[in-house]
């Protein structure tokens, strides 16, 4: 072949094999492991078990709670991630001083890492000496500080805030995006017709706004069953296991429980779930694509 | 008028909103400022103190120099030797810079020959290698972690920057490979036919005509490379076991989850830790939201 037929050859070769050594040897590992026994603390037993790993995770107590604590955490930061970025897009998009100001700022959040914006949150939501405690002592709001986050609830709480103020950027700057192929052609003809401002927004913004938004809320879900960093440096899965989702429970299956074949099949099911999603994601896209 | 009172009192409405957006974007960012300027006794008081008088510069100096404080009762000396870590900062700093340099030279270099040729050449398997490396990214990571481990074992390479290094370029190229092929379809084709009947071959059109064109894309590319890998945790910490491969996340959450932490260290190691990223999401800003639109489309 001539230097110049092998050009492209050579050229995607060394991304494709980076990925490749990444992608598909890892999967097969990982399926392999999750049918054999491999408990760290058992080193010499790698007998195929087939789904036992399977059936013992999926029967066992602490996979439904995971289960349970990611669906209220994936609900709930679904839905605050949407609505702020909603709300901060239509900020975005008005002509005004404070737009522009946002507009500076508002990717901040978004570059720093997940770890860090953790540490922050937790420092701030701290029960002992968290200044959200002193603010709130200061104002006369609570009389004596709040364990925020050593209760349930609100330590599920102050992992969504966390995680909006990190993930709410992208969100909103999707939506910007969304905002501003709207034909402004389309609010005169409304605003002509009588409509008023809510109206617009309904008949004009949303129709438009539907597929990002649609798209915003997949990714976001994905995101949010994926979330590891956040748990381990603010709650640990903790108080009572209330912020153990499911990324977090094959971890410590892996590493505190050092059972490997448990760890692979919960990993490959997380994979599936994920991959499910990922579908769905990609068909709302092609239909929006045809439509 | 009504009308026009009417629609500036929603103008002051809508500032006064972008007002407290911005403030829940910012405070926590200030607080950290603020307490990184703290002594340990002034934020362990109910409430703690707001305006820290005078600001001191202790923390840095401790984490740069490793001098303790000369006003011991107001740094809660104790909390200093429990938090002696963060004088591993630096080192941290380091090894996450000459990792997230590493693979954003080697994603601005692979990433542009390779999505150069699937943007603008035929080959054979150019459509299934596209859609396999974009595939690619859709599997979750923690899904991998174990096998990662494992080949990076195998390649005799746990705690070293070439381990973190190649995960990284494993989880970074999709993207790039993306966002840059489409980069490149969208440059006018005509001047590199030119530069092709003036006898360049493609390496030297790509070089001499399409990156001049697509600086900016480049620019944005190399962006997204660095902040993925600087910012990256689970990873580097299955990966790196000491402070020889160790990058900063990896350090701030063992100090973060030291229940004996100073808070005032931890303030002033967050801050300097953040101020890279920082510093290109407002210089990169205009890039980096392109970027990100165009991603939304994968």
């Amino acid at each position: 072949m001539t230097p110049e037929r092998c050009y492209p050859y050579a050229t995607v070769l060394p991304v494709l094999v980076v990925v490749a050594l990444f992608t598909v040897y890892p999967l097969l590992y990982s399926a392999h492991l999750s049918v054999h026994e491999n408990v760290l603390t058992r080193p010499l037993d790698h007998d195929f078990v087939g789904l036992q790993n399977f059936r013992e995770v999926v029967t066992g107590y602490y996979f439904w709670r995971s289960l349970w604590s990611t669906a209220i955490f994936a609900a709930m930061a679904v839905a605050a991630v949407a609505l702020y970025g909603l709300g901060t897009a239509l900020l975005l998009n008005q002509a005004l001083l404070g737009s522009a100001l946002l507009n500076v700022v508002v990717l901040l959040p978004w570059a720093i890492p997940t770890v860090i914006s953790g540490i922050i949150w937790r420092w701030i939501f701290d029960g002992d000496y968290g200044v959200l405690n002193g603010l709130l002592l200061v104002t006369g709001v609570v009389n004596r500080y709040v364990p925020w986050m050593s209760q349930t609830f609100t330590a599920r709480l102050c992992m969504v805030v966390a995680h909006v103020w990190k993930q709410g950027p992208l969100a909103a700057v999707f939506l910007v995006a969304a905002l501003q192929v709207i034909p402004p052609a389309l609010y005169d003809a409304a605003h002509i017709d009588g409509a008023s401002r809510s109206k617009a927004f309904r008949f004009v913004t949303l129709p438009y706004l539907k597929p990002t938004l649609a798209l915003v809320l997949i990714y976001e879900t994905i995101v949010a069953i994926a979330t590891f960093d956040l748990v381990y440096v603010m709650t640990g899965g903790g108080p009572a296991d209330a912020t153990a989702i499911i990324g977090w429970y094959a971890y410590t299956e892996i590493f505190r429980f050092l059972n490997l074949g448990h760890g692979a099949a919960l990993a490959l099911i997380l994979g599936v779930m994920l991959l499910g999603l990922v579908m769905i994601y990609l068909r709302a896209f092609r239909s929006e694509d045809a439509a | 008028m009504t009308g026009g009172r009417a629609r500036r009192l929603e103008r002051v409405a809508l500032n006064v909103a972008c007002l407290g957006v911005a403030f829940f974007i910012l405070a926590p960012f200030v607080w950290m400022l603020i307490c990184s300027f703290a002594g340990e006794a002034e934020l362990t008081r109910r409430p703690p103190v707001f305006v820290p008088t005078p600001p001191t510069l202790a923390n840095y100096t401790f984490i740069f120099t490793g001098q303790l404080p000369r006003d011991p009762a107001r740094h809660g000396i104790f909390v200093w030797q429990t938090s002696q870590e963060v004088r591993l900062l630096l080192p941290a700093l380091r090894n996450s810079f000459i990792v997230a340099m590493s693979v954003m030279a080697a994603n601005v270099v692979f990433g542009a020959l390779a999505a150069y040729s699937f943007a603008r050449l035929r080959f054979h398997g150019r459509r299934s290698s596209y859609a396999f490396i974009l595939i690619s990214r859709l599997m979750p990571a923690v899904a991998v972690a174990i096998p990662f481990y494992a080949i990076v074992q195998q390649l005799d390479l746990l705690d070293t920057y070439r381990a973190l290094i190649l995960v990284y370029l494993a989880f970074t190229f999709p993207f790039t490979i993306y966002f840059l092929s489409v980069y490149f379809r969208y440059l006018p084709a005509e001047v590199e036919e030119a530069a092709l009947l003036d006898g360049c071959s493609r390496f030297q059109t790509l070089v001499r005509v399409v990156v001049p064109c697509a600086a900016p894309g480049l620019v944005a590319a190399a962006a997204f490379a660095f902040m993925t890998a600087y910012n990256e945790f689970l990873f580097a910490l299955l990966l790196t076991q000491t402070i020889a491969a160790q990058t900063m996340p990896v350090l701030l959450a063992a100090v973060a989850t030291n229940p004996a932490v100073s808070h005032a260290l931890l303030a002033a190691c967050v801050i300097l830790a953040i101020i890279p990223p920082a510093l290109l999401a407002l210089v990169l800003r205009r890039y980096l939201t392109r970027g990100l639109v165009a991603s939304i489309a994968r």
